[in-house]
């Protein structure tokens, strides 16, 4: 059956892909791709940087995509996707935000109607210049009916932005060829700030959630040197991303049957088991080599004493949000760390932001 | 099966619409391609061709004209009826959304209504193949009912997006050239193009050109292998495509 699928998709790229593959693949270390502002605002440096993560779920806030939430479309019109990216862009600039870490970024889909987000997020925020490095780019998806995608992370920014990189993190080690073909291909992406007399690094990261081997604990250790880098070079950075991971010290660690699509899927003694990306328990230390390295805008004491106000995720639809998977981190320090819950409903992650003090 | 599905989804690289002479086929011949459609010379000297497969069942009859100067006329009408073949790219394989639905095309998510279209077309043909054959057409298409089709069911990719759009646009202009000029005594080359006109729609147009180089072993058997350059405007924007192309055709 997966030579069939293989033969079938090999034929199919010789005859599609031309000039232009079919699927793009990435070098290790590769230039991302640049972007700026229609109208560029000047912005003096500060002394206090407020930084945001956020994975905006490609600008459809929380209605019912097929791939994440159980629901039956996997096409959204562009009028919803403008909605969605409305309340993004009011979200950004009633907080005044000075650096976004974006994950789930879509620039030219089918599945968001082709909206190029990170130019439309510039043009509409006060944000001037952005940095992208895709994590999904192929020309079709032979699945769902999903055709053209270019998706990846996104780095905006007040001030200019240098130096910005891919760096490409290890495929799936859970999926046959043709799968992991047309699949996600996980990046960090990281930009020098080019912040007038303090120059500093923005890191983001989006890392796999549905390995079920150790790709996981590899993109953790592929983020944390990319910071160690940046630190033995002499620079400071503000880093965040969606780590699809959970705090040495949450309490529940099994989200299988609240992830679930049908009731009786998993735990029912069949395999398997457990739901791809909803089960912790084993990788449960996986972020300490972090927490004891860099510093946290929320920490594992401030977590621990009151778990359910830092979650912040839910899958699809549900509003009620039941996990941590998005952090922000630096090798100085950090104020003011904040969970937006009441971006809920803008998508089915929340931003965390902080400020950052400029040393 | 599924080399059935293949063939299904590369039917259109070659299908219908693709440049052509003026010429019919003589009485009672009949042509068939792995990516052309059946074609037969009628009694009554036209051209019948069906599109063998039947999910997308079309047919078009070619009738000559008188001629104009020195050229060879034809008119070609031809009705599609597209509505079970779309349906199948939405579930080539029959799994349901996020199993995952492998193949899909079109998402599910879409209802395909009942459509048809009709084209019309004609051609001039001059010259001979030994010094030279030279073609010219121009044609126009319109869809009926693709408006209860949604415009975001699109299959963004070359060769489909423009052979599919009458349904998404409801009206196409087609034009096209075709240069056909024997070589050898078996060997031919062929340089043809074509233009897709789709005022209106979010592709706007598509230029195609094709190189062929034709081995015709005999009356029965002809192989022809080469290229073609796409260039056109997508609902994402423009892109331009190089592509292989191969083709068998017997005929009998």
């Amino acid at each position: 059956m997966k030579t069939t699928y293989f033969l079938f998709a090999l034929i199919i790229t010789l005859f599609i892909s031309g000039c232009d593959p079919l699927v793009t693949t990435f070098d290790d270390t590769e230039d991302a791709v640049l972007y700026q502002s229609n109208l560029i605002k000047e912005f003096p440096a500060k002394k206090s940087i407020s930084v945001m993560t956020w994975n905006v779920r490609f600008g459809v806030a929380r209605l019912d995509f097929a791939l994440d939430a159980c629901g039956d479309r996997v096409i959204i019109s562009k009028s919803e996707v403008i909605t969605g990216l409305e309340g993004i862009a009011n979200k950004i600039k009633n907080d005044d935000i000075d650096i976004v870490l974006m994950q789930e970024v879509d620039v030219q889909s089918k599945r968001s109607s082709y909206v190029d987000q990170a130019q439309w997020l510039l043009n509409n925020t006060d944000l001037n210049y952005g940095a992208y490095a895709s994590k999904w780019k192929s020309q079709i998806i032979l699945a769902d009916g999903i055709g053209r995608v270019d998706a990846g992370n996104l780095i905006l920014s007040k001030w200019k932005l240098e130096d910005a990189k891919r760096h490409q993190l290890p495929l799936r080690g859970d999926q046959d060829g043709i799968t992991q073909l047309f699949y996600l291909r996980r990046n960090v992406l990281s930009a020098k700030v080019n912040m007038p007399g303090t120059p500093f690094y923005a890191v983001n990261g989006h890392l796999t959630a549905f390995a079920t081997d150790d790709t996981k604990q590899k993109h953790i250790s592929g983020f944390k040197s990319i910071l160690d880098d940046i630190v033995a070079n002499g620079f400071s950075f503000v880093a965040g991303g969606d780590l699809n991971a959970i705090p040495p010290n949450a309490t529940k660690t099994d989200y299988c049957l609240e992830d679930q699509c049908e009731v009786g899927t998993y735990h029912s003694g069949k395999e398997p088991e457990h739901k791809e990306g909803a089960y912790f328990k084993e990788e449960i230390t996986w972020l300490n080599d972090l927490y004891g390295s860099y510093e946290p805008a929320i920490s594992l004491e401030q977590y621990g004493m009151n778990e359910t106000k830092h979650y912040t995720h839910s899958p699809g639809g549900k509003l009620e949000l039941d996990r941590k998977l998005d952090y922000l981190w630096t090798n100085t320090a950090w104020s003011n760390g904040v969970t937006h819950q009441d971006a809920t409903k803008l998508s089915d992650h929340m931003p965390v932001t902080a400020n950052w003090t400029v040393k | 099966m599924r080399i059935i599905h293949l063939l299904f989804i590369f039917s259109f690289i070659s299908a219908q619409w693709s440049s052509e002479s003026a010429f019919l086929l003589e009485k009672g011949r009949k042509e068939v391609g792995l990516f052309t459609p059946f074609r037969m010379g009628m009694e009554n000297g036209s051209e019948l061709s069906v599109n063998k497969f039947l999910m997308m069942p079309s047919v078009s009859i070619k009738q000559g004209m008188s001629m104009y100067n020195s050229w060879k006329m034809a008119r070609i009408f031809r009705v599609e009826y597209p509505t079970p073949g779309l349906k199948w790219l939405q579930s080539p394989l029959g799994k349901e959304m996020g199993d995952p639905n492998m193949f899909s095309l079109i998402s599910t998510q879409f209802s395909i209504p009942q459509m048809l279209s009709f084209y019309s077309e004609i051609i001039g043909t001059t010259g001979n193949i030994n010094s030279g054959q030279l073609s010219l057409s121009a044609g126009i298409g319109v869809a009926l009912n693709g408006k209860n089709l949604s415009d975001d069911a699109t299959i963004d990719l070359p060769i489909i997006y423009p052979r599919l759009s009458i349904y998404y646009n409801d009206f196409i202009i087609k034009s096209g050239g075709q240069y056909y000029r024997k070589f050898t005594d078996s060997f031919y080359y062929l340089i043809d193009y074509d233009m897709y006109l789709m005022p209106g729609g979010r592709g706007r147009y598509a230029f195609e050109q094709q190189g062929l180089a034709v081995w015709q072993k005999s009356n029965t058997f002809r192989l022809s292998f080469g290229y073609k350059l796409i260039a056109g405007e997508y609902p994402f924007g423009a892109q331009a495509h190089f592509l292989p192309t191969i083709n068998i055709q017997f005929g009998w």
